[in-house]
Order: structure tokens, then sequence, then C-alpha cells
């Protein structure tokens, strides 16, 4: 790998984000506005529950952490799409630069977005509703890399649909967080759901991690079990993107769709 | 220097495309149901060291399948591909090293500059003391006031000289050119084509699509003419022109003018007489044979003007044969 092109690729998605205020609007605004509703929300909650439930805590940890699995998912599939709207692919793939090479520059572009919009939800919400995230220790790291890594999944498979379908799946790269979210009880726990769904649940990851970060907020012992689970579920879905998506760009080299006008 | 009488010499060949096949789609039989469409169909050149060959055809010949697959951007579906000995699916990243490429219909990122664009570009090149470099290349493309303007607030003819400076910047040993100057004012067409020959001049090999005859024939060695995905014929621009045969004879008649369009017709030559002067298509073997016929019948003109074939009556006409 080529740490030159690697940056090559990091420093282009600075150059192309910061002219457009729209994207320092999905960094910035979007999550903060998210917060403030959740917020709002869980302060009448725990106000009508004379404070026997910590709503805040549930809901903005709840908030705050999917943004971990949200924006992964979305800054990395929104990439792609973007060069395939620039007709930017035979240009920067007909260079020496390798698809691992645009890969890690692309993932280390949205890690850095993550942590820039991540730490700004964090200060809104030590500000605005005195929620403070190290109080919860050590294993809230795992639960945002677990979540971060998930996103990563989704982001190779729409990706790889992008680059497939063409516009057609687009939605998806917004769509995907609303469809996972209820299955990923980021708000309640598994059991709230109905049997059937409890099933699709747990083929999930994102599910057995927020139920860790419950286990830690209420203080009670995490599952062992529960984490070993989603370690393999996360481990599984990110090799098997990753194959799926250099299996796509392969057929998509095949088929011309590099070159084609999207 | 002479070459010496019996000795053969040979450049060295950078690129070698064998039997190179792209079939897009799946076999009718298939549930898709879509079809096949070939759209190079087994075709073999190679290029040497510091030749520019022209590929030509009409729209949807197979050219830009040709580029693309030779830029590893399309996988072919059969063939043998060597560019300086090498294959892509051992060593992409040493070919595209040593390979550039620009095309009048290719984007760079909108909302970025075109200095960021190409310093974006030089990277990826790893190109040693990039913005010198790429301010060097702009200036001979007459873009240097440019640099700091985005990519989508420029004309079409100044997105064509980023590419230009794009595809150079990098120093390549072959440099493939899809319609380098389309869209481009005649005099910056000029400097382009000036910029071509100086890098065929510097040893770079250099394989061109073009819609502009006059361009490749001043600027090729040789020249592929493709349709229907198949070369069908491959020479010098001079002689391909000359597979065509045809000349146009122009006569500004003083006397003989109905003498003239008998003798012609007579002849089995085409022809047509508009005021004073006539016109006749005639093979350019019986150039001869039509004039001393009109000596003989007492024909008098004042000025007579003869057209060779160029290499755009031979586009025309193999474009006409396989419609």
């Amino acid at each position: 790998m080529n740490l030159m092109r690697v940056w090559a690729i990091v420093i282009k998605f600075w150059f192309d984000t910061k002219r457009d205020m729209f994207r320092l609007f999905d960094v910035f605004w979007w999550p903060a506005f998210n917060l403030f509703v959740w917020g709002l929300l869980s302060t009448y909650l725990s106000k009508l529950s004379n404070g026997s439930v910590n709503f805040v805590l549930l809901f903005l940890a709840g908030t705050i952490f999917w943004s971990f699995f949200d924006r992964a998912s979305r800054d990395i599939s929104r990439s792609m799409v973007e060069e395939l709207w620039n007709r930017n692919l035979p240009n920067i793939f007909s260079t020496p630069l390798t698809l691992t090479e645009y890969l890690a520059g692309v993932l280390i572009v949205a890690f850095i977005k993550l942590v820039i919009g991540s730490a700004f939800l964090l200060i809104l919400a030590k500000l605005f509703y005195g929620f403070q995230i190290s109080a919860l220790g050590w294993p809230v790291v795992g639960i945002m890399a677990g979540l971060m890594i998930f996103g990563w999944s989704v982001s190779f498979i729409i990706q790889s649909c992008v680059l497939r379908f063409g516009h057609t799946v687009e939605v998806f790269i917004w769509a995907v967080t609303v469809l996972l979210q209820p299955f990923s009880c980021v708000f309640y726990p598994l059991s709230a759901l109905p049997e059937w769904a409890q099933w699709v649940a747990r083929g999930f990851p994102s599910m057995y991690l927020f139920e860790q970060m419950r286990a830690i907020i209420s203080g009670t012992p995490v599952s062992p079990g529960d984490t070993m689970i989603s370690i393999v579920l996360n481990a599984t879905y990110l090799i098997l993107s990753v194959a799926f998506f250099y299996r796509t760009f392969g057929y998509a080299k095949t088929n011309g769709l590099l070159t084609k006008p999207f | 220097m002479d070459r010496p009488f019996g000795v053969i010499f040979m450049n060295k060949i950078v690129l070698s495309a064998q039997g190179l096949t792209k079939t897009f789609g799946e076999p009718a039989s298939t549930r898709s149901n879509r079809g096949e469409f070939t759209a190079v169909d087994h075709i073999s050149f190679t290029l040497e060291e510091g030749e520019v060959l022209g590929i030509l055809g009409p729209n949807g010949a197979g050219k830009t399948t040709t580029l693309f697959m030779l830029l590893d951007l399309i996988t072919p579906t059969s063939g043998d591909l060597t560019m300086f000995g090498m294959r892509y699916r051992d060593d992409r990243e040493k070919i595209l090293q040593r390979v550039n490429f620009a095309s009048a219909y290719m984007d760079m990122v909108p909302r970025m500059t075109i200095m960021e664009n190409l310093l974006i570009m030089a990277m990826l090149y790893q190109v040693k003391k990039p913005k010198e470099v790429i301010r060097t290349w702009a200036a001979s493309m007459g873009i240097a006031s440019l640099l700091g303007m985005e990519y989508q607030k420029l004309s079409a003819g100044q997105k064509t000289r980023a590419q230009m400076c794009k595809a150079f910047l990098s120093s390549p040993e072959i440099l493939l050119l899809d319609e380098p100057t389309a869209s481009l004012d005649p005099d910056i067409s000029v400097t382009v084509r000036k910029h071509i020959l100086d890098a065929k001049n510097r040893g770079v090999s250099i394989i061109i699509t073009s819609h502009n005859m006059a361009e490749v024939e001043e600027i090729c060695d040789r020249v592929l003419f493709i349709n229907h995905g198949k070369i069908v014929a491959e020479d010098t621009p001079e002689g391909l022109a000359q597979a065509v045969r045809k000349a146009r004879v122009q006569l500004m008649m003083t006397d003989g003018q109905k003498r003239t369009i008998a003798f012609a017709k007579r002849a089995g030559f085409p022809v047509r007489a508009n005021g004073r002067f006539v016109t006749i298509d005639v093979d350019e073997d019986d150039i001869a044979y039509l004039l001393s016929g009109l000596a003989e019948k007492g024909v008098e003109y004042r000025q007579i003007t003869i057209d060779k074939p160029t290499l755009e009556d031979y586009f025309i006409a193999e474009s006409r044969r396989n419609l």
C-alpha cells in the first residue's frame, strides 16, 4: 500500500468538503438537531416519571451511539456515490491507485468526520443536558467501535449496490439506518420487540451493542456472551461485505460500469 | 544517421494487444435476455516507442472501449494485453505509473479548483514538486490564470486543457488521448497538437482517437480504422487516403462544356456542372485518360484543379460501406 496515494484521497475529500456548506450541515447540524429533539423529549419524560427513570441518559446515549453507526455508514457510501456523480472514477482508477488504497483513504476521512461530529455532539450533550460519557467508563469505546465497524460493513454493501445498479438504489444510503434502527433496539430492550422481530434483531451486532449500553447505564453486568456474539457477527459482516465490494468492483470493471455516465 | 542497407531497425514495442475482445451483456438465452453486444472484436495491434497511433472510426465503433481496456478500466472478455512487457493482472500499479490519459469527455471534481484537482492527480502519480510541475503545464496550456478557479466554472475548452495538463504532469511513457482537441479553439488546438508532437519527439508513445482528420494526418504515424469493433484497415494516414483512389477534377471551362459532360458520362465518371465549372470524380489512375480524351475533343479550359483523396474521404467511404 502506498501511503502517498492514500493521503491523496484524504486530501481530496478535504478539498471537496471545505467549499460545501451542505456537508458541514451534515456533520454538525443534523446530528445536533437530532440530539435536541431527543434531549427535549427525554427531559419531558423524566419530569413525567418524577425522575424514577433516567430517560435523558438512555435516549441521549442511544442517539449519540446510533450516530456512530449512522455516520460511518453514510459517509463511506456517499463518497462512492459522489465519485460516480462527478464521473471521477475513470480519472482516479486510471492512475496507480489501488482499490485498497482508495478504501483506506475513504475510511480515514470517515473516521475523522466521525470523531469531529461525535465530539461536537458530546460537547452539546454535556452543555445542555449534563450528559457525561466518561461516567460510563471504558467499555463504551468498544461499543462505539463495534457500531462504527457495523456501519462500515453496511456501507460496503450499499456501495456495491450503487456500483452495480446505479442511482436507483442510492436512496438506501439514507434509508438503511431507518430500516435497521428498529431491529438495533437503540431506545428499548430486545424484549420490547415482537417475537419474529427479535429473531431478526439477533442477526445484527448493533442489537447486542445497545443491550450492553443499557446494561452499563443501569449498572448491571455486561453479558460476555453478547459481547462475543457482537464481535463474531461484526467480524463476519465486515469480511463478507469487503469481499462483496471487491467482487462487485470486478463486476463493474467487467461490465464497463466505472466508465458509464451515472 | 542513415540506416545501413539490409538492416531492419525496429523500435521497441511498448504495447501489444492480441485478439482483444470486449463483449457486454449476457447471451440471449440467459434469464436477463438482454443479449450480447461485442464492442471490440478480436483486435490486434502494437505500439512502438515514440510512435503516434491514431484510432479512427465512426461513433460506437469501439474506440473508447479499446482505450478503457488499455487503462484497465474495463476488463477484456478475452485476448492478451501487455504494456512494457507486463500484464495488468500482475503489475497494474507499475504499468499505470507509466501511462496517462486525457479525454474531452471526462470530468474532474466540480467543486475543486483546477490546482486542487491536478494536485490530487499529481499525488496519485507521486510527481515530485507537484505544484511546480502543474504551474509549468498550466502555463503551456494557457490556463495558468485559471488554476484557482473551480472546475465546474470552466468552459468546455478550458476543461479539455485542464485534462491535457493532467495527462502530461506525470511524464508518461504511454499517453492515451480521447479526442484531445474536441471543443478547443483552433489556436489552442495548434498548441495542444504541438505538445503532442513534442511528447512524441521525447519518445512518448501515443494513442489518439479523433474525429479531426486533418489533425490525425498531421500527427499520426499510423492509423487503425475500427468499425463494428473490428480493425478494417491499418496504414499510414496517406496510405489510407490513397485507398479511396478517387480524385476530383474541377475544370473552369472556356469552350466545350457540353462535350466535356458527354465524354465524362460515356466514360462512366460522375459529373456535375455549376456555371462555368465542371466537376468530375475519377479514379486516380483514370486522370490521364480523362485529360487526353478531353484534349482529343478539342475542349478548352482556363483552370484545372485536382483534389487528391484525403483521410476524411476514406473515413466517409469506409463508414458508409459498413452502415
